[in-house]
C-alpha cells in the first residue's frame, strides 16, 4: 500500500483542497476579527442602506433633501476619515516594516508622535477631502462651501474625533497586534451607519439610535443637515457635540495610556522586532 | 545603572533579579545561552519593556518616567532590525538624527558612514542594501547622536568576517575617541573576548559570572570564554540544579 495518494496529474485532489480550506478555519478560528467578514459587515450594510431607505420613504420632502444629505455627508466624512486613517496607518506603518523598536527607543515622547502623524496627516486630509469637494461640485454643482462659515465648528469636531477614533485603534493594535489591523478600516464603517452620516438618527432602527446618541459625530452631521436646511447652525447641537468629544478624548487617552502600559509590561514589542 | 530587574512572562522567569553597571568608555558583553535574558534585559534597558521589580538609571534619568531623557544618552542597534521601507539611507539616518536632536545632522550622518566607510550608500534605499551593509547603517543610526552607552544586540549575526573587523574596529574608534560605553550581545565569543574588557555572563535570567573574559575563562578552567559558554550551556541542559546554585553563589559573592 502507498504511503501517500497517488497524485493522478489530470484530477483535483480532495485532500489537498481540505488541507487548504482547513488551513483557513484554523487562521479565522484564533483571528476572531476575521469573522467581522461574516457578522459586522453585512449587518453594517443593512442599516446603513436600510435606514437610506426608511429616511426616504418615511419623509415626503426627503427626496429634495436627500441630495445635498448624501452629497454634504459624503464631503464632511472624508474629514473624520481622512484623519483617521492617516493617523492609524501612519502608525501601522512602523508595525508594517518593523520600524516600532526603531522609534521607541528614541527621545520621542507618544504624544509627539501622534502629533508628528496628525500632522502630515492634515496634508492628506485636504488633498482627500478637497478632492471629494471638488468632484461634487464638477460632477453634480453641489458645492459644500455654500455651508459657510458653521462648516468651520462641524469640521474641527469631525477632525478631533477621527483622530481620537485613530488613537483607539492605535490602543487595540498595541494590545492585540496585527489581527487589530483591520479596525483601522473597519471600524469607520461601524461610525458612519451609527452617526447619521447621510439621513437623520430617527431613520435608525430604535434599538440601535442609543448608540448613535452618545457619538459626537451623531451631533456634527444633525447640526451639517440644519445648515443644508437653511435654518442656520445650531449651537445647542454643537455643543453637545463638544461636550461629548470632550468626553470621548478623556477615554480615548486613558485607553493609549493603559494599552501602552500593557505593551511594555507584556514585552509585546518583541512581536515587532 | 540597573538594580535587581525582574522579568516574567507568563510562567516564566526571564530575568531574575539582575544588576548590571556599565561606565563611561567601558565595553561591556552580555552574554549567555539562549533564552538566557539577554535580549529581555536590553529591552528593559531601553524602555520598551518594564520589569516587575528593579530599577534603571542612565546618566541621572531614572526610568520609566525620564525615559526620553536617558533615551537621548543611549544609541540601540541590532542585527535583526530592519531598515524603515521606502527610505534612503541618508532619509532614515536624517529622521533618527532629528529625533535624537542631532543639529549638525548631514556633518553627523557624513562622518558616520565614513568611519564604517560606507559613504557610498548614503542615496540607496533601504531595501537594496545586504545584511551586512544595514547593520553598519543601524550601528551608524545608533550613534549620530554621540550617545554615552551603545547598546548593540547581535550586531555582528550573519556578517562576513571582514565585515565584522570594520563593525569593531569602528566601535572600538568611536569608544576611545568619544568616550562612549557599550553593551554588546553577541554569540560570537571570540568578537566579544576582542572587543570588551568585561564580560556578564548570563544564565536563566540570572548572572553567573561578571569579570574581564580572560578572568573569566580562568574562573572556569577554560582556555575562552566559549569554552565557559559550552560548560555553562551543558550545565543548564543536564543539571539546572547545578547552573542554580553557581547562580546563587555569584549572588552572595557580588
Amino acid at each position: 500500500m502507498n504511503a501517500v495518494q497517488e497524485n493522478n496529474p489530470r484530477k483535483l485532489s480532495w485532500m489537498r483542497i481540505r488541507s487548504i480550506a482547513r488551513r483557513h478555519y484554523y487562521v479565522m478560528l484564533r483571528s476572531p476579527h476575521r469573522l467581522f467578514d461574516v457578522t459586522i459587515w453585512p449587518l453594517v450594510d443593512v442599516v446603513l442602506f436600510g435606514s437610506i431607505g426608511a429616511f426616504i420613504a418615511g419623509n415626503e420632502s426627503a427626496g429634495a433633501q436627500a441630495f445635498g444629505y448624501l452629497l454634504g455627508g459624503v464631503v464632511l466624512w472624508h474629514i473624520i476619515y481622512q484623519a483617521q486613517i492617516a493617523v492609524s496607518t501612519g502608525f501601522l506603518e512602523e508595525t508594517w516594516s518593523r520600524n516600532l523598536l526603531n522609534i521607541m527607543i528614541t527621545p520621542v515622547k507618544e504624544w509627539e508622535y501622534v502629533a508628528g502623524t496628525a500632522l502630515f496627516g492634515l496634508v492628506k486630509l485636504i488633498l482627500g477631502t478637497g478632492l471629494v469637494a471638488v468632484t461634487a461640485l464638477l460632477l453634480f454643482s453641489f458645492d459644500v462651501t455654500e455651508l459657510g462659515l458653521g462648516l468651520i465648528p462641524i469640521g474641527a469636531i469631525l477632525l478631533t474625533v477621527g483622530w481620537l477614533i485613530a488613537l483607539f485603534v492605535i490602543g487595540f493594535v498595541l494590545r492585540f497586534g496585527s489581527g487589530a489591523e483591520a479596525l483601522a478600516w473597519g471600524i469607520m464603517f461601524v461610525v458612519m451607519p451609527l452617526s447619521g452620516v447621510f439621513y437623520p438618527v430617527d431613520a435608525l432602527p430604535d434599538v440601535i439610535r442609543p448608540l448613535a446618541l452618545v457619538l459626537p459625530t451623531t451631533y456634527a452631521f444633525d447640526a451639517m443637515r440644519t445648515l443644508l436646511d437653511g435654518e442656520g447652525l445650531d449651537w445647542g447641537t454643537i455643543g453637545i457635540a463638544t461636550a461629548s468629544t470632550l468626553v470621548l478624548t478623556v477615554a480615548a487617552l486613558m485607553f493609549l495610556v493603559k494599552m501602552l502600559r500593557t505593551f511594555r509590561a507584556r514585552g509585546f514589542i518583541s512581536r515587532y522586532s | 545603572m540597573a538594580r535587581g530587574l525582574v522579568k516574567d512572562y507568563k510562567r516564566t522567569r526571564a530575568v531574575d533579579g539582575i544588576d548590571i553597571d556599565v561606565l563611561k568608555g567601558e565595553r561591556v558583553g552580555l552574554l549567555g545561552p539562549n533564552g538566557a535574558g539577554k535580549t529581555t534585559t536590553l529591552m528593559m534597558l531601553l524602555g520598551a519593556i518594564s520589569p516587575e521589580q528593579g530599577s534603571i538609571e542612565i546618566c541621572g534619568h531614572r526610568l520609566p518616567g525620564g525615559r526620553s531623557e536617558a533615551m537621548q544618552r543611549v544609541g540601540f542597534s541590532a542585527g535583526y532590525m530592519p531598515l524603515a521601507e521606502r527610505l534612503k539611507v541618508s532619509e532614515f539616518l536624517r529622521m533618527y538624527g532629528e529625533l535624537y536632536g542631532v543639529v549638525d545632522v548631514e556633518a553627523r550622518i557624513e562622518t558616520g558612514l565614513e568611519r564604517f566607510r560606507i559613504l557610498q550608500l548614503s542615496e540607496a534605499m533601504g531595501t537594496q542594501l545586504s545584511s551586512g551593509q544595514r547593520t553598519l547603517v543601524g550601528i551608524v543610526k545608533a550613534t549620530l547622536h554621540r550617545p554615552r552607552l551603545l547598546v548593540l544586540d547581535e550586531p555582528t549575526a550573519s556578517l562576513d568576517p571582514d565585515v565584522a573587523l570594520r563593525v569593531r574596529t569602528g566601535l572600538r574608534d568611536l569608544c576611545q575617541s568619544e568616550g562612549t560605553a557599550l553593551l554588546i550581545t553577541s554569540h560570537n565569543m571570540v568578537e566579544i573576548e576582542r572587543l570588551c574588557e568585561r564580560v556578564i555572563f548570563l544564565s536563566r535570567g540570572r548572572v553567573i559570572a561578571n569579570d574581564a573574559p580572560r578572568a573569566i575563562a580562568s574562573q572556569f578552567e577554560s582556555d575562552d570564554l566559549e569554552g565557559v559558554f559550552l560548560h555553562l550551556a551543558q550545565i543548564g541542559a543536564d543539571q539546572p540544579e547545578r547552573a542554580e546554585r553557581r547562580a546563587q553563589e555569584t549572588d552572595h559573592s557580588a
